[in-house]
């Protein structure tokens, strides 16, 4: 019994460039599994404190990024899901036994297709109801990075980059 | 799954094991206070990153197993409620399970009122439908409160990494700056 889901990525390594200091170079650092730089670059002197409101808002941005991805993963899953569903109740239709092999766990029930039918709606149902569960937490998530942002983005102006490769 | 605010103050020290990153309020401060030079104080905090690194890898292995677990403790509470159902309606039930890869074999199950629960660890036990059906949901209960706790440890980890990497570019940016005045100081002089 081994692990199923896909792999999740890790967090790749801290680049620190050691170019020579007199030179400003902007320090570049992932924030996430994925691709997002924080680049805090030097700007032309001005330094722009962070502060510990500035730091959770970063904090909470890089989990809204992450969760995410997740939802992106898992969305993809359950659209597999529900499509499978409907290719099931396709084929439903078109057979015409009275018995069919309704898996459940590991092994292949043998159940009559009318009870075969009605599984498959409340599954199809679940399966609906989840991907859009799914959907609209990831809005909600996408609106709250926006936000975030914005936010970022007034205060550190050029300072930050909270976009992905 | 619910983002919760990043409920840590800036002086939290740990988690679990997980050494809190303190958040620094003004570098020049902190660099004093902790008597260290930019290089070794950069070298400490990429030090920190690396030892959460190691840890976040260990949590998502075990974020990995618990995921993997769940959907199998589910599919093994469908099968004893299939069984309620038939015993209840006083049927056999009939199955085709798998023998071998690719092999399958029709079996009789009548009178249901026992199964086998694999426990691990090459142990198997005999119980009753319900004791079954108790046993499958603590053991789902358990495995999904795990999984939020992982969750939260996750979460509370990058928080952390998160924190040190930007007080390790505020520091490189204020040495820059350093010395970049000090250049600007010079210049007019020679």
């Amino acid at each position: 019994m081994g692990p199923r889901r896909n792999e999740i990525n890790t967090l790749d390594n801290t680049t620190l460039r050691s170019s020579p200091l007199f030179i400003s170079s902007p320090v570049e650092f992932l924030l996430s599994p994925r691709r997002i730089v924080l680049k805090m670059q030097q700007g032309e002197g001005s330094e722009t404190q962070v502060t510990w409101e500035d730091q959770q808002n970063i904090n909470k941005f890089g989990r809204l990024n992450n969760r995410y991805h997740e939802l992106e993963e898992e969305i993809k899953v359950a659209k597999e899901a529900n499509e499978n569903l409907e290719d099931a109740s396709n084929e439903l239709i078109l057979s015409d036994e009275d018995v069919l092999r309704f898996q459940i766990g590991e092994v292949f029930a043998h159940v009559p297709s009318e009870e075969v039918e009605s599984r498959l709606e409340k599954m199809k149902e679940d399966a609906a109801k989840e991907l859009q569960r799914l959907e609209e937490e990831k809005e909600s998530v996408l609106a709250q990075m926006a936000e975030l942002k914005k936010i970022l983005y007034g205060k550190f102006k050029d300072s930050i980059n909270l976009e992905e490769d | 799954m619910e983002i919760s605010p990043s409920a840590s103050t800036a002086g939290v020290t740990e988690r679990r094991g997980i050494p809190g990153a303190s958040f620094v309020e003004d570098v020049e401060t902190y660099l004093k206070q902790s008597g260290l030079d930019v290089n070794s104080s950069l070298g400490f905090l990429q030090e920190r990153l690396q030892q959460y690194r190691v840890v976040e890898m260990k949590l998502l292995a075990q974020q990995r197993d618990l995921q993997a677990k769940i959907p199998d403790i589910e599919k093994c509470l469908d099968v004893v409620a299939m069984l309620e159902a038939k015993k209840t309606a006083g049927e056999a039930l009939i199955t085709d399970f798998e023998v071998a890869e690719g092999i399958y074999s029709r079996s009789k199950v009548e009178d249901n009122d026992s199964v086998c629960l694999w426990l691990g660890a090459n142990v198997m036990l005999e119980y009753s439908l319900e004791e079954a059906k108790s046993l499958l949901d603590k053991n789902l209960e358990n495995a999904k409160a795990s999984l939020e706790v992982l969750v939260g440890d996750l979460q509370f980890l990058r928080d952390q990494v998160t924190i040190t990497q930007v007080t390790v570019a505020r520091v490189y940016n204020w040495d820059v700056h350093q010395r970049r005045t000090k250049q600007a100081v010079k210049e007019p002089e020679s």
